[in-house]
């Protein structure tokens, strides 16, 4: 719960100040491949890797992550699909599969799976658009949305409450 | 702003470390947890393994399994086989291909048909194990074992059972009746539009006015414009005559077609003999024996695991290198398909090299001693290693008698059409007890001796089961000692004779037949399609009670079965005959008048050239 808390804290604060706009919504870009492809695979290691060592967002990476997975399981079916043309209905691809079926490594990450590759693919098309997405919506937010809140009776209401306090005293100085 | 962030690289490093040790920690349980998963999708029922061991050295891994328990998937409760140990030498490098090439396995305290504590059924089974059930399971429900009920054989017979619109001949001779119909109507109907009567009417006039010409009289050009017009009528004469022969040869053929039909009628009628004989519950002891009503259902029972596991080969060890494809890993997410992509000179998905294990089976038993087993070349994919997958078993100590046994199976899938042999001569092993209730007796066929001779080529199977025993014991069921009252049993007093046809005689008659016989042999044959082959039963059971049947009530056999016939018959025989009289009609009204028809035009065709030719002969000069 401790922890829960803490990560909507950090996602609060990412959202409203921390990170330039553009980390943020690379964090999320990145963060959407853990939620939209099956997460036990190799590839995933290899993601995870990228937004510890890359400057994006951590929380903005969970925050992508967490909106992800719903998404992923309802476009499995479309994954799925995506998968079966390029494994197997498209007859040009069968020598790079072949020959990457019989590399070192390569097949340990599934992707010769139709839902890991048709996920993996889909989210390497849309991760550029997710980024512009995400800048976008999360300057536009800064701007307008979050002053607003910030006027507003119920966040004044709120910040005075008891639930506050609980949040300030887990806020990192 | 830096784009990576140099200070996260030591906990991404630490992060990575974990995830390799809880992995190396790990790997022994999912070790287990795949040879479980694995084997339980390949058997189509629980395989279970109590541990794993898993060594990394030196480019080389030792796997050791304790505990392996393959569920047999005809009998839950039971397991297929048992080994306490089993030792794999398995090859590095390819797993990271995620390729298993193992090659080398001990295995060590192999039992069979051992018994489990839980039940191996799984709730669901892979599609692919599962579809081979079915179509197993689909088979053995289409074979028809016939009854052999020989109660109420002479009592009435009641025919009123056998409907006339179920008997084959009828259904016949109705269609017969109404193509007969059918091509009269279009007959009539193409020879009235043929119509060669005007052709023929003027044929005739020509003729006549050919026969009064005078030469003088028409002058030069007369005659030759009277020859020239009579050519042309003699060439219309000829394409109506080519007609009516086409016309004439379609309904001979047409007629012949029916009077054929009408010659299978009589083959029908015998079909619908037997037919009305399974309504009455007659037997038939025309036939070599009675071994299919008798051991119809135990034949199917052993036939279907060998049926089970052949069909299983041919979906994990699939000729060819095309892309394979199979349902992805059980997951949250959904499974998707999974595509391997084998390619010539790399190495298969699954190669077990060489397997040998030594079996003991212990205690005093018929099938007590030591079995010497070894697999080879067993491969995911055939082609790519080259070689058949060869699996010998055999005896090499009895504990008891000298007792033999020897199972050598071929299986070569490196090549289409697949080939499969498989022989197995095992002697002294426990054969089963089979309940005939007709008899109201099991039948109790001790230890014995099988042998399995199958020769698979492409979707092709043929070969042969057996089994035989030279000291079988009968035992009456207790319903039928019942049932038979003071006389059951072959040396039970009869203080009343059951009368013939009677349940008590029916099953006194097989018991005193069967509890002679001290040696039973049955014989499976077995060919067609892989998938659903035809089964043949043969037995010296069968063919005693074919016998004995025989001797006891030939006579009032052939009574009812004279009685059934003359059922059948006059049921039949009004339809029969209905049919002959339309076919008759047919040749009567079209047959014979087209042919007289051709015949008037052949003949004025052949007098109106006679007459051209008396003309043109008479004239000064030649007309061409």
């Amino acid at each position: 719960m401790l922890v829960l808390l803490k990560l909507l804290q950090q996602l609060v604060k990412t959202l409203n100040s921390e990170g330039t706009p553009g980390q943020v919504a690379a964090g999320i870009a990145l963060g959407a491949a853990l939620g939209l492809t099956p997460l036990m695979n190799l590839h995933n290691l290899v993601i995870v890797g990228a937004i510890m060592l890359l400057n994006v967002s951590f929380p903005g990476a969970m925050l992508g992550w967490a909106l992800a997975v719903p998404a992923g399981f309802a476009l499995d079916p479309m994954f799925d699909f995506v998968g079966r043309v390029l494994l197997v209905q498209t007859p040009a691809l069968t020598p790079l599969w072949t020959t990457l079926g019989n590399l070192p490594v390569v097949p340990l990450t599934n992707f010769n799976n139709t839902i890991v590759l048709g996920s993996l693919v889909s989210w390497v098309v849309l991760a550029l658009p997710i980024f512009y997405l995400a800048r976008w919506g999360v300057g536009r937010y800064r701007v307008t949305l979050y002053p607003r809140l910030v006027r507003s009776r119920v966040f004044q209401a709120l910040t005075a409450s008891k639930l506050y306090n609980v949040y300030r005293l887990f806020r990192p100085e | 702003m830096r784009l990576v962030r140099w200070k996260a690289a030591i906990p991404l490093g630490l992060t990575m470390v974990v995830v390799a040790m809880f992995w190396w920690l790990l790997l022994d349980h999912a070790v287990e947890r795949a040879v479980e998963y694995v084997g339980t999708e390949i058997v189509g029922a629980r395989v279970d393994v109590a541990s794993a061991d898993v060594r990394l050295a030196r480019g080389a891994g030792a796997v050791l399994l304790r505990g392996l328990e393959i569920t047999n998937p005809d009998q839950p409760m039971r397991n297929l086989v048992q080994a306490e140990g089993i030792a794999a030498q398995v090859r590095l490098l390819p797993l990271l291909e995620k390729k298993v090439v193992i090659d080398t396995v001990a295995v060590r305290g192999v039992r069979f048909g051992t018994p489990r504590r839980t039940s191996g059924a799984i709730a669901r089974q892979s599609p692919t194990t599962g579809r081979v059930a079915r179509t197993v399971s689909q088979w053995a429900g289409r074979i028809r074992i016939p009854p052999l009920s020989l109660q109420g054989l002479t009592t009435v017979v009641d025919v009123s059972r056998i409907s006339p619109d179920s008997l084959r001949t009828v259904a016949l001779a109705r269609a017969i009746a109404h193509r007969g119909d059918s091509l009269r109507e279009t007959w009539r109907a193409e020879l009235t539009g043929l119509n060669p009567e005007p052709q023929l009417d003027s044929a005739r006039a020509l003729v006549q006015r050919l026969r009064q010409a005078d030469v003088r009289a028409l002058g030069l050009a007369g005659a030759r414009d009277l020859v020239n017009w009579s050519r042309g009528t003699l060439t219309k004469l000829g394409q109506v005559t080519d007609r009516v022969k086409a016309f004439e040869t379609r309904v001979t053929s047409g007629v012949g077609s029916l009077r054929s039909q009408l010659d299978g009628l009589a083959q029908a009628r015998q079909a619908d003999y037997a037919y009305a004989r399974g309504l009455v519950n007659l037997p038939w002891l025309g036939t070599p024996d009675l071994s299919p009503a008798l051991f119809g259902e135990m034949a199917v029972e052993r036939l279907k695991p060998v049926l089970y596991w052949l069909n299983l080969a041919e979906q994990y060890l699939p000729p060819g290198l095309d892309p394979r494809r199979q349902p992805g890993p059980d997951r949250v997410r959904a499974a998707g398909t999974t595509v391997r992509f084998p390619r010539s000179r790399e190495l298969p998905a699954f190669l077990l090299v060489y397997a040998g294990a030594d079996a003991q089976v212990g205690g005093e038993g018929a099938v007590a001693g030591r079995y010497a087993v070894t697999l080879s070349g067993l491969t995911s994919a055939p082609a790519l290693y080259g070689l058949p997958t060869r699996l010998a078993a055999g005896r090499v100590g009895a504990a008891v008698g000298p007792r033999t046994g020897n199972l050598v199976a071929v299986l070569d899938h490196a090549r289409t059409p697949v080939r499969d042999s498989i022989l197995a001569l095992l002697d002294g092993v426990p054969l089963p007890t089979v309940v005939l209730p007709a008899a109201g007796a099991t039948l109790s066929l001790g230890s014995g001796t099988v042998q399995l001779r199958l020769a698979r080529t492409g979707d092709e199977i043929a070969g042969r089961m057996s089994w035989s025993s030279n000291r079988v014991r009968w035992a009456r069921t207790d319903s039928a000692g019942a049932a038979a009252g003071p006389t059951a049993g072959p040396s039970a007093g009869r203080s009343t004779e059951p009368g013939i046809g009677s349940a008590a005689w029916a099953q006194d008659l097989l018991w005193r037949t069967v509890s002679r016989l001290t040696s039973v042999e049955v014989e499976v044959g077995v060919s067609g399609r892989v998938s659903a082959p035809a089964i043949g039963v043969r037995s010296n059971v069968g063919r005693e009670v074919a016998q004995a049947l025989r001797r006891e009530m030939g006579d009032e056999l052939n009574r009812q079965e004279q009685r059934l016939r003359a059922e059948v018959d006059r049921r039949v025989e009004p339809h029969v005959q209905e049919a002959e009289q339309r076919v008759a009609a047919v040749r009567e009204q079209l047959e014979s008048v087209v042919a007289a028809k051709r015949a008037e035009l052949e003949a004025a065709r052949t007098e109106l050239e006679d007459q051209i030719r008396e003309l043109t002969r008479r004239l000064p000069v030649r007309i061409p």
